[in-house]
């Protein structure tokens, strides 16, 4: 690869929606990533695709766009969308002068809302605190990040868009007021390229301001810390949100077999600012007792934070002040041609953002082609013959799940599974089977174990990768897959990082599951002996 | 309800089942109460005494011993205690039926595990000793199908990552799975309990057969059967004209459950009672002295009283610490354990370094009593033993087993003597 029409910038769900946007336009686009997908923003938060009840108030029209995406995101990904619905619930410490103008300014943006009685909203919810006054219903909904941008880099696939995973752009090639490539780093090789294009696209998220550095220019992207925090329980079946102006810890959000309580809100001055202090897990468990009163019981599974980009404008401004909006600009009016930058925005917003600046891309490289992105779904259904042959290799249940999680790529691993001699499932508290884990290992944008956690959920159950990490090791030494480090090492690396999440979350059950891990890896195993005295 | 015995041993792990016995070998009345199994029932059933000592490898651990930091069990118990007990537990083994051994050097064996991993231990069944691989140059490597945790392909490249098995030759021996073939994950201990029975000894001495032809070493994953493993693999060597080597593997702890049963038999044998699912919730003490310990079990609550107390309940993991955000403390007794308030200072950012979390729990003296900060006993007549002492971290060490049967040994002699 040395030369493309468009480069794009950032693995996240801005750019890879741009990349799928074009791709289906017919532009010649690849995306740059330097960790894995979804490695910024895209992973790191609740996974909540708004109604958009929350800036309702607030920010009328960005939840105006929240609703019309959310319904479209429901049909074209609906194997990403887990299609449940929210609660909005009034506690006794919420102001209840908030209640109406809330009320109205959702009917304003579309958003339907409908108030329960209390006693019904405590039948459906039981954990629910007994203490609420009042509960709402909204269209809320959760929604897979990992999945939703693996779907749509298949999708863009199909259509000839590629996608290079650990490729770090590092600086910007510019030559008379105009952009001519970019100097990429292989993050796991360390070899480096030179990409010249006709055009570039700035979508880092949270690192779009570093990139606007690269050619002199300074934006006002202000990195802003979240934590959110993983429990090992399905206690809401709905997502919860605190009926008051936005604020710290007020929401839940079910995921599968898990619920995801989020999130705060806090000027970092990096965009990788993904550290966790344990003040703010104890912060949102204090403020999390309001709706949950027992959630101290609950096995906390690991702690994350991201950054969110938020775009200040030329105003500035912080935090929750700042609108969840997003902003795009095109360079040449800064006197710098061939590079357009999107700034802000939210996961849920995503596709529309992507249209936006595909619509600017087109009209910069005279190109009269029309978005197709909220029609087209991300991947065919698969049909009821190929499911019905699946369950000869997949545990019932694990069927679903694997289509849901693989798309397009559904149908090869079925194949794979029906060529081997047993299929046992390698991870058994998400249900992925040796077949899945084979295809994702093979596919030549995964460099590590962490690569085919994000894709198959590997690692991010109960045991946190404690049993099925070895039994992956050891299923692709069976099937001869080369990775870049040896199994030692990439055991290793793998463990370290789920250590990474546990650790500002050190007590309890977590506690016991940590020397549980030590134990096996290090008393049994000796893995830590055996990363010096064994050879490459 | 109240019952009066001299000695009670709390937990029924190693260093509960060893204490329970050293005790009893005074002549008192011994109880043993216990909630769970323990350690053994997923640990290997190797005895580690010391693998690596500031992250530098051992060779002799005995030898290294007085190098220990002075709050380290081993220093309390006194290096001398240590071989002493390993002695004891292998001839209590011995009289079992289980044989366990040291290296012909007397240097720590390193055993293989079921990632290819080599692993330092002291002590271990003859059926793990790898010292066979001096002479012979070829083994075949055995697993089953559907045995998800046992891959001979990974543990093939592995092994031949080590200087001393750079040049073997090895050969996968993948044999067909002799249970169910659900998506179900087969353990070995799925299968050792079928080897455990006449046809299953058939099947296995059947289907290794034509690998014992080929090669002179098979390696395996600890299947040889829970009940009888030292006659089984003695058969099976016999029979087959081969050497068998067991590999170290995760959770279920074929050996763990091994060693546990002959430590059962014997605690049989000596008449000491075991109480099973009960959990000592409080104990009942007049200013220094423990009276009694009330446990919460079926039929309610239960108190027992005792001269002696001896509390073996484990670590984070076994029960005997508990943790709440920056705090820890001994689950029984409520002894605090001074921790960092911040819980971020707990854990070493590196796994498997060593923190205050991989070394917490209750502080003793020599006598294995606990202390406070200024070095003054906390209760006259009750004693700590295994992983609910602090001070040392079993897991990069390789010390687990080893402080446990030490430790445990020695407080039921002292708890013996009073
Ligand atoms: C705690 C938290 C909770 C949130 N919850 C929600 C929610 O529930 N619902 C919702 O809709 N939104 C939510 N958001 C907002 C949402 O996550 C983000 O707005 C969205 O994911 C941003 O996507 P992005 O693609 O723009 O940025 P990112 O996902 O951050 O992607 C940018 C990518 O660019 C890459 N990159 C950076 N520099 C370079 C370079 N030089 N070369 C190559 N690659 C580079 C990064 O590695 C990164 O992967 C939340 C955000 C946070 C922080
Ligand atoms: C997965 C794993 C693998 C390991 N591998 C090895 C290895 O290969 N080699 C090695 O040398 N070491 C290994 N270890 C370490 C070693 O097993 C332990 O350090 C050692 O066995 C601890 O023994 P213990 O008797 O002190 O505690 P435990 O074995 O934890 O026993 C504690 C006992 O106390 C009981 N108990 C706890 N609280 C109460 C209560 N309130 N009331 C009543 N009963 C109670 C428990 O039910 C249990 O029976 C491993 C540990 C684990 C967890």
């Amino acid at each position: 690869m040395d030369h493309a029409t468009v480069v794009i910038i950032g693995g996240g769900a801005t750019g890879i929606g741009i990349l799928r946007d074009l791709s289906m336009r017919g532009i010649q686009a690849v995306l740059l990533e330097q960790g894995c997908i979804a490695a910024g923003a895209s992973s790191r938060y609740h996974g909540l695709l708004h109604s958009g009840a929350r800036y309702a108030v607030k920010d009328n029209d960005a939840a105006r766009e929240c609703i019309e995406e959310n319904m479209v995101l429901r049909r074209i990904g609906s194997q990403c969308v887990e299609v449940s619905e929210g609660f909005f619930v009034l506690t006794d410490q919420d102001d209840p002068a908030f209640e109406r103008p809330w009320v109205e300014a959702c009917a304003k943006a579309g958003i339907k809302t409908e108030q329960i009685d209390v006693k019904e909203a405590l039948r459906l919810e039981p954990n629910l605190s007994r203490s609420v006054k009042a509960v709402y219903r909204v269209p809320d909904s959760s929604v897979d990040g990992f999945r939703l941008i693996w779907h749509n880099a298949l999708s863009a696939r199909r259509y000839g868009g590629e996608m290079l995973t650990h490729h770090q752009v590092f600086a910007i090639e510019q030559e008379g007021g105009r952009v001519k490539g970019v100097h990429v780093l292989n993050t796991v090789t360390g070899q480096k390229s030179y990409i010249s294009c006709n055009l570039l696209v700035n979508a880092a998220g949270s690192w779009s301001g570093n990139v606007a550095k690269m050619v002199g220019l300074d934006v006002a992207v202000q990195p802003d810390r979240g934590t959110l925090v993983a429990f090992n329980h399905r206690f809401t079946s709905r997502i919860l949100n605190r009926l008051h102006k936005s604020s710290d810890g007020d929401i839940f959000v079910p995921h599968g077999s898990i619920t995801i309580l989020g999130t705060t809100s806090f000027h970092a001055d990096r965009p990788d600012a993904h550290d966790v202090p344990t003040e703010d897990i104890l912060k949102l468990l204090d403020i999390g007792e309001a709706l949950i009163p027992d959630i101290r019981t609950y096995r906390i599974l690991r702690a994350f934070a991201g950054t969110r980009p938020l775009y200040a404008g030329k105003s500035g401004g912080q935090g929750r002040e700042v609108s969840r909006g997003f902003h795009i600009a095109d360079h040449q009016e800064d006197g710098l041609e061939g590079m357009v930058s999107i700034f802000g925005g939210k996961f849920t917003t995503y596709r529309l953002m992507a249209e936006k600046l595909s619509d600017l891309v087109c009209k910069k490289l005279g190109v009269h082609a029309a978005c197709r992105t909220a029609e087209e779904p991300l991947i065919e259904e698969p049909s009821a013959e190929l499911l019905e042959k699946a369950k000869k290799y997949f545990p019932v249940h694990g069927v679903t799940l694997a289509a849901n999680r693989l798309g397009a790529a559904f149908p090869i691993v079925v194949e794979k599974a029906a060529a081997l001699s047993s299929n046992p499932l390698l991870c058994e508290c998400e249900m992925v089977s040796r077949a899945e884990i084979e295809y994702v290992a093979s596919d030549p944008s995964t460099t590590s174990m962490n690569d085919i956690r994000i894709r198959t959920r590997m690692g991010m159950g109960t045991c946190q990768g404690t049993f099925c990490s070895l039994r992956t090791i050891g299923a692709l030494s069976e099937c001869r897959i080369p990775f870049p480090t040896p199994p030692t090492e990439s055991l290793h690396h793998f463990l370290q990082e789920r250590w990474k999440g546990l650790r500002p979350a050190i007590w309890g059950i977590q506690a016991k599951e940590m020397e549980l891990g030590r134990s096996v890896y290090a008393a049994t195993l000796n893995i830590d002996g055996a990363l010096n005295e064994q050879k490459n | 309800m109240s019952k009066k015995t001299d000695i009670i041993v709390v937990g029924s792990g190693l260093a509960g089942l060893t204490a329970a016995l050293s005790a009893r070998a005074s002549g008192r009345q011994v109880l043993l109460i216990t909630h769970g199994v323990g350690s053994l029932a997923v640990s290997s059933g190797c005895i580690d005494v010391l693998g690596y000592h500031n992250g530098c490898p051992v060779q002799d651990p005995i030898a290294d011993l007085p190098q220990l930091n002075p709050e380290h069990p081993y220093s309390l118990a006194g290096a001398e205690r240590v071989e002493k007990a390993i002695d004891w537990l292998q001839s209590l083994c011995l009289a079992g039926g289980l044989n366990m051994q040291k290296n012909l050097s007397r240097r720590n064996h390193e055993l293989i595990t079921v990632m290819g991993t080599l692993k330092p231990s002291y002590l271990c069944p003859e059926s793990f000793c790898t010292e066979c691989f001096a002479k012979a140059r070829r083994a075949a490597v055995v697993s089953f199908e559907n045995m998800k945790d046992v891959h001979p392909l990974l543990i093939i490249d592995q092994l031949h990552r080590y200087a001393r098995f750079a040049d073997m030759e090895f050969m996968e021996a993948m044999l067909p799975c002799p249970i169910d073939q659900s998506h179900r994950n087969v353990t070995p201990l799925d299968v050792a309990r079928f080897v455990d029975t006449p046809e299953g000894l058939e099947w296995l001495r059947l289907s290794l057969e034509p690998y014992a032809k080929l090669y002179p070493i098979l390696l395996m994953p600890p299947v040889l059967g829970v009940k009888n493993s030292q006659k089984v693999w003695g058969t099976l060597c016999d029979v087959l004209k081969v050497r068998i080597v067991e590999m170290v593997s995760i959770p279920p702890g074929v050996a763990g459950l091994r060693l546990r049963e002959v430590l059962r038999n014997a605690l049989n044998e000596a008449g000491i009672t075991m109480i099973e699912n009960a959990l000592a919730v409080r104990a009942v003490a007049d200013d220094k002295k423990c009276l009694s310990v009330v446990t919460s079990g079926a039929g309610g609550e239960h108190s027992w009283e005792a001269s002696q107390f001896i509390i073996a309940t484990g670590g984070i993991l076994g029960g005997g610490v508990a943790t709440s955000p920056g705090k820890a403390w001994e689950t029984i007794f409520n002894i605090p354990i001074k921790a960092p308030e911040n819980p971020q200072e707990w854990s070493s950012t590196e796994i498997f370094g060593r923190s205050f979390f991989s070394q917490m729990g209750v502080r003793v003296n020599a006598d294995l009593k606990a202390i406070d900060d200024s070095g003054a006993v906390l209760y006259e007549n009750v004693r700590f033993a295994g992983r609910t002492i602090g001070g040392y971290d079993y897991a990069s060490e390789k010390s687990g087993h080893g402080t446990a049967l030490v430790t445990g040994m020695l407080a039921g002699e002292l708890a013996g003597k009073e």
